[in-house]
């Protein structure tokens, strides 16, 4: 009798609590944790093209578990036809935690239901309505390309049939700053992708590359020699006001934004070997971080500011390793090089010879999302 | 003990000067022609045209130089082809581009600028010898058009290169 009494309060403190008597599901994923959910099938003309996009898409997210109807805590189902989609979650009890309509083509529907969930489940950005840029060289010349984040959707951004290299996604995917050679000298190219059009922006004497788009998109840092050194430059999306930031004997390449964009990481030899360095985006003096690695190139910052991941040489090969911002507790993650983060701060993006992986740093999974495009290297991601 | 003529006196001052004056200067930071912490001459403007691919520059008309491992300092037994070249301006009124390349060990964008470094300190090493900085134009290629794509250290060594090419 008391033991049921008890049993009673302990049932009813439980369904009081705000998690239960609030309309907006709030749950918190622990590390390693993943949510059971449930897909349906979407009905529709598209339905089973969209289903399978967003399978893949909350499977790569990291965050899911898809298991069958019965036994999801939340059931996600819908329909798409006609480059229009009506999404809908809803939790065990059979309520309505999400309920949508997207449009554009089969992809980006699947794409853009896909982050919603994730962000309305978990809180956490997504990452499938991003894209990634890189260098292949399938036509027999170093081209850019764009793709979605998962790799579907390739198609050439360049056509020039010389040395173009080194892309820099803006916000957005909106425009795309590389390094093109067709001039006879590496100069800096801003695409805008939706026209096509293409703007020389940085050809000053010697040799312009490595451009970064800064998170506003306003600015970017890249290295220039025109004042008779390779060092780092900021300078506007236009390639005005050139603004020089180093002043060492050695070889400065790579800058990094901060997701304020008020600070730069980039490598330097100036000590000898190449190591990062951090510095303030309007200037200052520079402060090496420590790595414990001797040669440690293209940094990459996490967009929530706490950690940068770069690509260290050891022995015959390149890994892939993070760190905290400041320095410090660096570990390999992967074989590879030129990691970037995806806007969820989760997951990185780099090349290894022929492919592109996307590597969950929750769970160590790697998938690979490129290949069959010659060998392809310098990713860049949006956010 | 010598006696105190008044010009070992003067001597004696103004070697004690020049110590003093080499003191206060910091050590091999100051160079280039505005004492900014420079260690190159700015480049002078490009030539309409003129580029490196180009087909109105002369290539292999003078001995690559080589470097080493990770470097981009000119050995001195590299020199001598710095100095052929010198003294070939000396008698022309040519202007010169030159391309610095890298091996394949490194990461890409690291190499476009260890490149560029390497060219520059061959443009540095002709304008020690009395060559105009304005005459050169420097261009870095990195990892790119290796001359020997195979692997292992020879085909490494060769790739680590600047080239000379002669503006026509």
């Amino acid at each position: 009798m008391m033991i049921r009494r008890i049993l009673a309060l302990a049932v009813l403190a439980v369904l009081s609590t705000p998690a239960f008597s609030q309309d907006a599901p709030t749950i918190t994923v622990r590390k390693g944790d993943r949510v059971p959910v449930a897909v349906t099938p979407l009905g529709g003309s598209s339905g089973p093209a969209v289903t399978k996009v967003l399978q893949n898409d909350l499977d790569l997210s990291g965050w899911f578990q898809l298991v069958p109807d019965s036994r999801g805590s939340y059931v996600i189902g819908g329909s798409a036809s006609g480059g229009s989609l009506q999404g809908r979650v809803t939790d065990g009890s059979g309520a309505v935690v999400l309920s949508k309509t997207y449009s554009g083509d089969d992809r980006s529907v699947a794409h853009q239901f896909a982050d919603d969930i994730v962000e309305t489940l978990t809180g956490h950005p997504g990452i499938a309505t991003t894209k990634v840029a890189f260098v292949g060289t399938a036509s027999g010349a170093k081209e850019i390309y764009l793709a979605d984040y998962d790799g579907n959707n390739s198609r050439r951004l360049t056509s020039d049939r010389s040395i173009s290299v080194a892309p820099s996604l803006g916000p957005g995917a909106r425009n795309l700053a590389y390094t093109g050679y067709q001039g006879g000298y590496p100069d800096v190219y801003v695409i805008d992708v939706a026209s096509g059009a293409r703007q020389r922006a940085v050809s000053a004497p010697g040799t312009n590359s490595g451009a970064a788009v800064s998170p506003d998109g306003g600015r970017m840092a890249l290295t220039m020699s025109k004042d008779g050194n390779p060092e780092i430059y900021v300078t506007g999306l236009r390639g005005g006001g050139a603004k020089r930031l180093t002043r060492t004997k050695g070889v400065e390449a790579s800058p990094a934004w901060s997701p304020d964009g008020r600070e730069l990481i980039y490598s330097s030899d100036e000590g000898g070997s190449p190591q990062l360095y951090r510095i303030g985006a309007g200037g200052g003096s520079p402060r090496r971080l420590n790595t414990g690695f001797g040669y440690n190139t293209d940094p990459s910052w996490s967009p929530d500011g706490k950690r940068v991941a770069f690509t260290v040489r050891s022995g015959g090969g390149f890994s892939v390793a993070v760190m905290d911002a400041e320095g410090g507790n660096a570990r390999i993650v992967a074989s590879g090089q030129n990691p970037v983060w995806g806007r969820n701060s989760r997951h990185l993006i780099f090349s290894s010879g022929s492919s592109l992986n996307l590597l969950d740093l929750n769970t160590g999974r790697t998938t690979t999302i490129v290949s069959g495009l010659g060998k392809v290297s310098e990713p860049t991601w949006s956010h | 003990m010598k006696s105190l003529t008044p010009t070992r006196i003067l001597a004696v001052l103004l070697a004690a000067a020049v110590m003093v004056s080499c003191k206060t200067k910091p050590k091999d930071e100051y160079a280039g022609i505005d004492g900014d912490y420079v260690s190159g001459v700015p480049l002078p403007d490009r030539q309409d045209g003129a580029s490196f691919l180009g087909g109105n520059v002369s290539k292999g008309q003078f001995a690559t130089v080589q470097f080493g491992f990770d470097r981009y300092d000119v050995s001195s037994s590299e020199m001598p082809k710095v100095e052929a070249v010198a003294q070939a301006m000396r008698q022309s009124r040519n202007d010169l581009i030159i391309a610095g390349f890298t091996d394949d060990r490194g990461t890409e964008e690291y190499n476009r600028g260890l490149g560029e470094r390497r060219a520059l300190a061959v443009r540095e090493a002709l304008i020690s010898k009395g060559i105009s900085g304005g005459r050169i134009q420097t261009v870095s290629f990195g990892e790119e058009m290796p001359v020997d794509s195979g692997g292992g250290e020879a085909a490494w060594a060769a790739n680590r290169r600047a080239e000379f090419g002669v503006i026509r």
